[in-house]
């Protein structure tokens, strides 16, 4: 390699310019020139360099050598070219194949060349070079020599580097920061999206090939929710037009279908000339932030409403007292004027109390809370509070304080509970049970209530004063009941009313009472069962009515009533016979007036035969006529017709037994019975064989009179009697018959008052259904009258 | 035997009885006229003879003991009651208000004969009672108005003098009225005259002790 100083490589390309004067003149222009083209050369603030055909290197200008800084000639190296040498000692390593690659093709086809590389400095550090070769031809085309330029572009490159740099910093940036950005020439226009803006809408769009030149306007229509799309494009075009900045919020529907709400702000970017150049926007999803103030609003607004519509008065104080808050409902029943009363003087409490609780008790109502909000106790009272129609109603009211974490009163929190009417309905129930109480206490009978298991709950206080108990004292009481009731009917009571008790009967019987003088009186007794919802008896209802002097009286009226049924049935036969007699009389007077006067006729002087004998037609015919009435009567008794139907024997004892059932209780009578149940039916006359029972067991208690109390029994029996008859016996324990066939000739009584006709009828009835009937003594006391009916219904011989 | 003047009407409702009974009563010598009803008695004309009356205590139409008690307003026959059954307090009543009899039936004819017998003895008592009281009247009706007056006076048994004061006549005029009345009443004596103004039913006007003692003194 040959190292050759420009100038001297300058001399030596002039070298074939010859003439001497001319010559010379033209050599010294020639070598101005040449100096001043080398100084050029040297100047230009580039590196210059020039090749011959084959590429070996010939001229460097001086800049490129003091670039290089080193001898060409020294680096000359055997085995290979100049230009190699030299491209493997100033070309970076990087570069030094394409750059000899690139040079050789160039070389070889004759095309000028072109590249950047890293050239090494003299100081050894690498600088980037823009190098440039274009070959020079003759005439006939060939290459003559390969002028280079390499024009140092190292600080450009480093800009460059540092602006490709900063870009794609930016640009990460913008891709990573967590919002979608947009930018835009134009609101019309397309679009510049960030990468997560693609993402999204890559996701989102229908069609991919709307996102080659995405376009805002078309974009909107499809993402917008439909409810705020034509809100988002009239914003849109307002902000276009009017080129200020804006915020919309709107709901965009996100990959999964769903909208979510998004806060786009966008802006523009002015020129200069304050003409908009860009449009920048943001698209931030505040769905979770819209959703939670929703959620607050709904929330806050459905406590107010709370507050609001809470069917009670709320109101809030400071801790000192004063009121900073009261519901609507406290403002509308106060009105408005004395929710924000206030008085010069006075506290705004003091002044609402003065203005709306009752002046009777304002004072305590000042004095409790006062006391509360000093003590931090929890307030209650209740107190009349007006109504802005000026009517005082009665409230309840209560309030706490809230404490912080020091315990310290932060605010008073107060419920007032319009409890008005249900002190007005207190007020009437206490009235109520008062008027009961009294009722209760007032009502001329005795009243009581026993539990389901029969324990005496309570007693009114009639019935306390009938038994000479405090109707508190329970003990007492108990003691009292187990004697309550005369010997006589305390099995009975207890049986009966033990009875309702288990199968929820209604009670009711008649009883003798003891008085708290020991004194027993008769009661009429009845007790219902209260039940619940569900049927179960909750409790005992019982009324027992004082009827002694009722039993008394009925005892009275009946023996009253039994002598004018005595009457009765003496004028009837008094009225009976005298008919009879006057039917039978008169033909009698007749005969005896006709006889007196034939008698007359024939002892008269002359007799007077003729009406004599007339006389004695009369006689015939009138005696006939007594003869028939009297046979017309016979008739008329023995064609009595009666209904007769089937009856069961056993049930008319007991209808009988229940029709004389207080005259049997009067006379303290003890019935016992013992009925067959399997008798059949009889065919009787109903009334006849009622009336039968009735004077047969009036018979039996009649004769008992004089027997002691308790040894009055009458036994009544029924049972079959063969094959077709039933029997009735009627056993008494009294005095006896003195003479049993007597009994039954009429008017044959052994009573003071008796007519004598009961047994001679009952015999009279009991034949006409075809039976007998018949008494004898008992073999111990008293007597027994039996008598047979027939099964089947048979008229009386 | 012929009827005696005298007629015993008999009012019973059963036709046998009215029979047997006129038959009775003819044989025993009266007339008998009989009725069925008391509404027929009472429109028969009744000839003026001593009569008695035979009354049914039960008539169709009436109760004997209310007829009885309505005839005696008037003049009427004595009443001998006649019943089928007689009861004790009807016959009482009967005999109270003047029945002269109260047969049951059957009765005898001793019974029946007495009992008209007694009616009829009874009603000619009355009859000729009442003829001379008619003959008293007719007299007394004779008097003049002034006479008229001083017949209670005297009768009264006032003195002349007190009499006379009270008619504002004198002694002497009152003693011719006073005979005028004597004659013309056919009395010998004041007692008499006393005695018709009694069947007369002249009131006594003035008492001599009581009213005339007064009058002396003043």
């Amino acid at each position: 390699m040959i190292a050759v100083p420009p100038q001297k490589r300058f001399e030596e390309a002039a070298a074939p310019s010859v003439g001497i004067e001319v010559h010379e003149k033209a050599v010294a222009a020639l070598r101005d020139r040449e100096l001043e083209l080398s100084q050029l050369l040297d100047m230009v603030p580039s590196l210059v360099w020039r090749l011959m055909p084959d590429g070996e290197p010939t001229v460097f200008n001086k800049r490129m050598v003091d670039f290089l800084g080193l001898d060409v000639a020294a680096i000359d190296k055997p085995g290979m070219t100049r230009l190699a040498a030299m491209i493997e000692a100033v070309i970076h390593p990087d570069d030094a194949t394409a750059f000899a690659d690139a040079l050789g093709r160039c070389i070889a086809a004759g095309e000028p060349f072109a590249m950047r590389h890293r050239l090494r400095r003299a100081d050894g550090i690498y600088r980037w070079m823009s190098s440039r070769a274009e070959a020079m031809r003759d005439q006939d085309g060939g290459i003559v020599q390969w002028y280079g330029l390499c024009h140092d572009i190292d600080d450009l490159m480093q800009a460059e580097e540092a602006l490709r740099r900063g870009r794609q910093q930016l640009e990460e940036t913008i891709d990573a920061v967590p919002i979608r950005i947009w930018s835009a020439a134009s609101t019309g226009g397309p679009v510049y999206f960030n990468k997560r803006y693609r993402d999204y809408l890559r996701s989102v769009v229908a069609r991919p090939e709307d996102l080659d030149e995405p376009r805002i306007d078309r974009l909107l229509q499809e993402l917008v929710h439909p409810e705020d799309a034509p809100g988002v494009m009239r914003a849109l075009q307002n902000t276009s037009e009017t080129g200020g900045g804006g915020v919309m919020r709107f709901r965009w529907r996100e990959s999964d279908g769903v909208y979510r709400w998004a806060e786009c702000r966008m802006e523009p970017r002015r020129d200069r000339g304050g003409a908009i150049v860009q449009w920048y926007g943001v698209s931030l999803d505040i769905d979770d932030e819209v959703q939670a103030q929703e959620t607050l609003r709904d929330r806050e607004r459905e406590l107010s409403q709370l507050v609001d519509m809470v069917p009670s008065h709320v109101w809030r104080l400071t801790p000192d007292g004063e009121p900073t808050f009261f519901n609507k409902r406290m403002v509308d029943f106060l009105g408005p004027d004395v929710a924000d009363t206030g008085k010069p003087g006075m506290t705004r409490l003091a002044a609402m109390i003065d203005a709306a609780v009752h002046p009777d008790d304002a004072t305590a109502f000042g004095d409790a809370l006062g006391r509360c909000l000093r003590t931090g106790d929890a307030f209650a009272m209740r107190y009349r509070l007006r109504r802005v129609d000026g009517i005082y109603r009665w409230m309840s009211s209560r309030a706490e304080p809230m404490r912080d974490a020091s315990g310290r009163i932060v605010q008073w929190y107060g419920l007032c509970h319009d409890i008005d009417d249900q002190m007005h309905a207190e007020e009437a129930l206490r009235e109520r049970e008062r008027e009961l109480s009294v009722l209760v206490d007032m009502v001329p009978s005795h009243l009581w209530r026993v539990t389901p298991e029969g324990e005496t709950a309570f007693l009114n206080k009639h019935m306390a004063d009938f038994l000479g108990l405090d109707a508190a004292d329970t003990i007492r009481v108990d003691e009292a009941m187990a004697t309550l009731f005369h010997p006589d009917d305390t099995a009975e009571v207890n049986d009966v009313f033990g009875r309702c008790l288990a199968t929820g009967e209604i009670f009711s019987m008649k009883y003798r009472m003891r008085r708290f003088d020991g004194v027993f009186r008769w009661m009429s007794g009845r007790a219902e069962p209260l039940r619940d919802d569900s049927g179960r008896i909750v409790q005992w209802f019982g009324l027992c009515h004082d009827i002694d002097d009722q039993v008394h009286a009925e005892e009275a009226l009946r023996r009253a009533s039994d002598r004018i049924a005595q009457a009765t049935q003496a004028a009837s036969l008094a009225e009976l016979s005298a008919s009879i007699a006057h039917e039978v009389n008169q033909p009698l007077a007749a005969v005896v007036a006709n006889s007196h006067a034939c008698h007359r006729w024939l002892s008269a002087d002359p007799p007077n035969i003729e009406r004599a004998k007339i006389t004695a037609e009369r006689i015939t015919r009138d005696a006939n006529a007594a003869a028939d009435v009297v046979s017309r009567i016979r008739a008329l008794f023995r064609h009595a017709p009666h209904a007769r139907s089937p009856e069961d024997v056993n049930r008319l004892i007991g209808e009988v037994c229940r029709l004389m059932a207080d005259e049997i209780a009067v006379k303290d009578i003890r019935i016992k019975t013992a009925l067959d149940p399997d008798l059949p039916s009889v065919a009787l006359d109903r009334v006849q064989v009622q009336q039968v029972f009735v004077n047969l067991i009036r018979n039996g208690i009649d004769a008992m009179d004089a027997v002691a109390d308790g040894a009055r029994a009458l036994q009544i029996r029924s049972c079959r009697d063969g094959p077709d008859a039933v029997r009735v016996e009627i056993r008494d324990a009294g005095t006896g018959f003195k003479d049993p066939e007597r009994v039954f000739e009429p008017f044959f009584t052994t009573k003071p008052h008796g007519m004598g006709m009961g047994l001679a009828i009952c015999r009279s009835i009991v034949e006409s259904h075809g039976g007998r009937l018949w008494t004898a003594n008992n073999e111990s006391l008293g007597a027994t009258v039996a008598f047979t009916i027939p099964l089947a219904a048979r008229e009386a011989s | 035997m012929s009827p005696r003047e005298e007629i015993v009407f008999l009012v019973d409702d059963d036709a046998r009885v009215r029979e047997a009974v006129g038959e009775l009563l003819e044989s025993l010598g009266w007339r008998a006229e009989t009725f069925a009803a008391a509404a027929d008695y009472v429109a028969s004309a009744k000839p003026d003879l001593p009569a008695c009356l035979i009354l049914d205590v039960e008539l169709p139409d009436i109760n004997g003991l209310e007829f009885q008690a309505q005839l005696s307003r008037d003049i009427h026959p004595p009443i001998v009651f006649i019943t089928g059954h007689g009861d004790i307090p009807s016959s009482v009543r009967a005999i109270k208000h003047g029945a002269v009899d109260f047969l049951t039936k059957p009765f005898s004819d001793a019974d029946l004969m007495t009992a008209v017998q007694a009616a009829i003895a009874q009603d000619r008592e009355q009859r000729s009672e009442r003829a001379e009281l008619d003959v008293l009247r007719q007299r007394y009706l004779d008097l003049t108005p002034r006479e008229r007056e001083v017949l209670p006076l005297v009768v009264s048994g006032l003195l002349n003098k007190q009499a006379a004061a009270e008619l504002a006549i004198s002694e002497v005029t009152l003693q011719i009225h006073r005979r005028n009345v004597m004659q013309k009443m056919a009395t010998a004596s004041l007692a008499d005259l006393v005695r018709i103004a009694e069947r007369l039913d002249i009131p006594i006007t003035h008492s001599r002790r009581a009213g005339g003692a007064e009058r002396e003194r003043a």
